[in-house]
């Protein structure tokens, strides 16, 4: 779906008073109608324009999500559930009104238990508060996308991070769910066993499924032992395909590698200024490895060797916990940081995965599409994964900025797709890659609709978004 | 688990008008009907329960699968895929009145591709034949079932097999990429990508382990390893279980993953000294393998301090392997269990619970008082690392009334490890042989769930009718059995009044014979399609008795 399509106006009813009236009796002033608060309920950090829903709804436990579903269902009234709204694919816009849950008031920590390495959280509960929490357990939550998103948002968008190459998405991090479905019911997947072939697999089916199946209330997660040893470095390449390459032959000679960034020129100048930092405007990894102490040295070895033959520099090593903490900050705020390169922009972003094989090839006729364009488009991802982005700053008073980041875009999609790759990589489909899920999933499609409308059959959890049903 | 269902009789009229209408583009030799034909389909891996399918076909394309698929929907008649038949619960049972389609011809590896390190493969082909093919390259198929010399690919699909080493490496659905699947309707559905992650619902992860209840897999892209530079195991025994299940938790607690970590009690132990002499100690109460895998560095460190950790943890002896086929002989034993319990026991039936790892001694604690309980011997072979146990009930299928004792101890097992917050299936699966626990592990709101996921695949009910899900009714009859098997558990949720039942807590309310639903929920029934009330048929009940603990 284009943007300008958004902006076509959608019929929507008020919410029933009386259903207002109930919500109010129950939550008092943890219902907010104000405009303020619906507007900023209406968007996120994408480059959509906001769309409110009609009332914000603050429940504090999975009880009242429940009875808020319940109401909603008996009067057809949509429901949106929200985290913090770091999404970048216009996820929690309204596009048909209705009740957005906002769940950061759901924030604790249920339950750390540290001999079977897992935990259990509300769904409001951000990563890094609940890395704080585990502070001083030996243990750490890996999944890390760039914003402090909630556990509850980046289990419905399968998030992933800088270390997924490592530690894997929230695929294969997440446990067990509690799910609020349409109709107001609970349910409770997968549990703190680490294996079950019992019925279907309802976690990672709702893990992904971006609200529009059921709300998901809590999570229990895998934890992972903090390791041994940690070294982090960067270094420079003459070109981004040489860089490329190098992570390409990590990959492929099974070094694990626990994070592995590319960053262009422009983006390592963006990231300068942005966090403050004195890196060589060239292309760059940003590395880390994780491991035992003659673990860690003998993968950094390996990489540096590999790096040498296609002309890196000399590794730089951020030894110091507080060297490495502002590394990855800074790689966390590159998409900040890239928005600030072209000031009162939005920022536009792409979010394609190709195979490893694939990768330099995508990357190389990428960057041609990158030196083309009007604007600074700056590259950069966890090539690990096969998965990169560009932020495409765009000026919102000129639409033809608009059209051109929306042709790259779909230059970009359409070469992963023929690459065996896919339209987004860890950010979701929301709105903005909608369109692009026909191209890459055809039949499988219809399977997805169905699975649709049989667990939301009057469509009213988050409607519009992921997939298509009927007239959203 | 049911006592075995009685044998269907063969339907003839309509067996001929199957087999017509699939010989039309079959050779006469793919589609079996002869008693002596089906005969050796009429199990699978669980072999208490047998049944023979009205028709076998055998397709050698996916065209032809499909067009099985086409010709049995539009006959409504059932169909139960099946691989190699190494099933441990049943899932691959035939229906007397179904076809049974075999995918035993689809045995080519279609690619390798080194550069990705992916394999496309046919779902016939074995679990070993993948790891086999791609070792001149270097690279494995990390997921190894006990069974993995005969099991096929689809097989470890439909049933999202583990093995020793899916510890480190996961399981089925941690190494596949993509699949193509068969619909009924006789579609093919590609899903899943070559890269990272495909947008949209998770149908790989839906579609694995689903017991061909929602598709029929045609092909399968597996990720592959490279193999790793090194390997050593570590042998620790110990004369105490509780010992032994505390180094578990010790070990993982350390940070280390280990590639493969298995216990053994001393039945296993014996019954595996006896059959493959594997160098294990037959006189300590359990036996622990942990492994590393890795560069020589980190396997030396590893191994290091695993050692200690066992030696600390009170192991009375540990011994590391010293070279490759010390650490293949370690590991024969551990492999060789389930024939080796074979040939201790005219019978043994093998079951399948996970728990959390930090209650295995007390689990194992309370089996031993359930072998003086039921007076039959059991075995435990574990996946200790993930808390997947193996309990292998010893029992002689011609001695009058053993096989029911067997069955309650099952059961009992199955409970117990809900009880603690575990599941009733690691990675054997429901098939016919859990579907009654499946009642007790999950709610009334979550079984509606599955079937909501069933219809959106499969909305006539024809693929593997009768398995992994249960009918709300069945649940029904089984708490009806427990009340009078005098079970505590459900008797707190159920009442029995005279032929009445009555539901506490909940929103259904019995009228006469027949249940009648009060507030209604129409999740899966979709709008403007004929639904088959598959979670609210009239006569039952919406059971909401669940046993599962979420602990907090």
């Amino acid at each position: 779906m284009t943007l300008s399509a958004i902006h076509r106006a959608r019929p929507r009813d008020p919410l029933p008073e009386a259903l207002l009236g109930e919500l109010r009796a129950r939550l008092g002033d943890r219902l907010a109608t104000s405009a303020a608060a619906r507007e900023q309920h209406g968007k996120d950090e994408s480059a959509h324009p906001i769309t409110p829903p009609d009332a914000v709804a603050f429940p504090t436990s999975t009880a009242e999500v429940a009875e808020i579903a319940r109401l909603c269902a008996r009067d057809g009234v949509p429901m949106i559930a929200f985290g913090v709204g770091t999404s970048v694919e216009g996820h929690v816009l309204a596009i048909h009104g209705g009740v957005c849950l906002d769940l950061s008031r759901m924030n604790r920590v249920l339950a750390v238990h540290v001999d079977d390495l897992d935990a259990r959280v509300e769904a409001g509960v951000t990563r890094k508060q609940l890395n704080r929490h585990l502070h001083g357990s030996g243990l750490f939550f890996p999944i890390d996308p760039g914003a402090d998103a909630t556990i509850g948002g980046m289990a419905a968008t399968r998030a992933s991070g800088t270390n997924a190459v490592r530690y894997g998405t929230m695929r294969e991090n997440v446990l067990g769910l509690t799910v609020v479905l349409a109709d107001g019911r609970v349910i409770h997947t997968g549990g703190r066993a680490r294996k079950s072939s019992a019925g279907y697999d309802l976690t990672r089916l709702f893990v992904g499924s971006e609200g529009t199946l059921g709300i998901i209330t809590e999570i229990t997660l895998r934890l992972h032992p903090q390791p041994e040893a940690v070294s982090a470095a960067v270094c420079a390449f003459p070109t981004v395909d040489a860089a490329v390459r190098t992570v390409i032959q990590t990959i492929q000679l099974g070094v694990p590698i626990a994070r592995c960034e590319l960053l262009d020129t422009l983006t390592v100048q963006a990231v300068n200024r942005y966090s403050k930092l004195s890196l060589r405007e060239a292309p760059m990894l940003f590395m880390e490895f994780h491991g035992t102490p003659a673990g860690v040295e003998e993968q950094a070895r390996t990489v540096q060797e590999l790096a040498k033959e296609l002309g890196g520099m000399d590794f730089e090593w951020a030894t110091q916990q507080e060297d490495r903490n502002r590394l990855w900050q800074a790689r966390h705020d590159a998409y900040l940081a890239c928005r600030q390169v072209r000031p009162g922009s939005r920022a536009f972003t792409t979010d394609v995965c190709v195979p490893i094989s694939r990768l330099a090839e995508c990357i190389a006729a990428t960057n041609e599409d990158i030196t083309r364009a009007s604007m600074p488009v700056a590259l950069f991802g966890h090539v690990g994964d096969g998965n990169f982005h560009l932020v495409i700053p765009i000026d919102e008073t000129r639409p033809a900025d608009l059209e051109e980041a929306e042709a790259i875009n779909r230059r970009v999609v359409s070469r992963a797709l023929e690459m065996g790759g896919t339209c987004t990589g860890e950010h979701g489909v929301g709105i903005g890659k909608l369109d692009y899920l026909d191209a890459e999933h055809g039949d499988a499609m219809s399977v997805m609709r169905s699975l649709k409308e049989a667990l939301d059959p009057r469509n009213l959890l988050n409607p519009g978004k992921v997939i298509r049903v009927r007239d959203s | 688990m049911t006592a075995p269902a009685e044998q269907i009789a063969v339907d003839l009229e309509r067996q001929r008008e199957v087999v017509s209408a699939l010989r039309t583009f079959l050779p006469e030799s793919a589609v079996l009907f002869a008693q002596e034909d089906v005969k050796p389909y009429e199990c699978d891996g669980l072999t208490a329960y047998r049944q023979v399918p009205m028709v076998v076909a055998l397709p050698e394309t996916e065209e032809q699968v499909c067009r099985i698929l086409k010709e049995c929907h539009a006959r409504k008649v059932p169909v139960v895929a099946r691989g190699a038949g190494t099933g441990l619960s049943g899932g691959a049972l035939p229906l007397g009145n179904g076809v049974l389609l075999s995918l035993a011809k689809f045995m080519r590896i279609v690619q390798m591709d080194v550069r990705s390190r992916t394999a496309r493969v046919q779902p016939g082909v074995r679990n070993l034949a993948i790891s086999d093919a791609a070792s001149p390259l270097g690279l494995y198929y990390a997921p190894d079932p006990s069974s993995q010399i005969a099991c096929s690919i689809g097989g470890n699909v439909a049933e999202n097999s583990g093995g020793i080493h899916c510890l480190k490496y996961g399981l089925t659905v941690h190494n596949i990429l993509k699949l193509r699947v068969a619909t009924i309707e006789g579609d093919i559905v590609e899903i899943g990508a070559d890269a990272l992650d495909a947008p949209g619902y998770d149908l790989l992860a839906l579609m694995t382990g689903s017991e061909g209840m929602l598709g029929v897999v045609t092909e399968v892209t597996v990720r592959l390893l490279p193999k790793p530079e090194y390997a050593q195991v570590v042998m620790a025994s110990f004369d105490d279980l509780a010992k032994a299940g505390e180094a578990v938790a010790s070990v993982i607690a350390t940070g280390i993953v280990p590639a493969g970590f298995e216990m053994m009690d001393q039945a296993a132990t014996r019954a595996v000294e006896g059959f493959v002499q594997a160098g294990y100690r037959t006189d300590v109460a359990a036996v622990l393998l942990c492994e590393s895998d890795g560069t020589r560095e980190e396997v030396a460190d590893d191994i290091r301090r695993i050692q200690e950790v066992m030696e600390k943890s009170g192991a009375v002896q540990t011994q590391v392997s010293r070279d490759e086929p010390e650490r293949l002989r370690f590991w024969a034993g551990r492999k060789a269990a389930f024939p080796a319990a074979g040939a201790i026991s005219p019978d043994y039936y093998c079951m399948d619970g996970t728990i959390p790892k930090k209650r295995l001694g007390e689990v194992l604690r309370r089996i031993t008082a359930m072998e003086e309980k039921y007076g039959l011997r059991c075995a435990n072979v574990f996946h200790a690392g993930d808390g997947n146990l193996h309990p292998l009930i010893l029992y002689d299928a011609n001695e009058p009334g053993a096989f029911a004792r067997t069955e309650a101890f099952g059961a009992e097992i199955l409970e117990l490890c809900l009880e603690v917050g575990g599941t009733i299936t690691g990675e054997h699966g429901v098939g016919v042989e859990k579907i009654n626990q499946m009642c007790a592990q999950f709610s009334s709101a979550e079984l509606a769930v599955f079937h909501a996921v069933k219809w959106a695949f499969d909305q006539e009910g024809l693929l593997n009718p009768g398995k992994a899900v249960p009918t709300l009714r069945r649940c029904v009859e089984y708490g009806r059995m427990h009340v009078h098997a005098g079970q505590e558990k459900f008797r707190s949720r159920f009442k029995v009044q005279g032929s009445r039942f009555k539901v506490q807590g909940s929103r259904f309310k019995v009228q006469g014979s027949r249940f009648k639903v009060q507030g209604s929920s129409n999740i899966g029934r979709p709008m403007n399609t004929k639904f088959p009330t598959l979670n609210f048929e009239p006569g039952t009940l919406n059971t909401e008795h669940r046993t599962r603990n979420i602990e907090h």
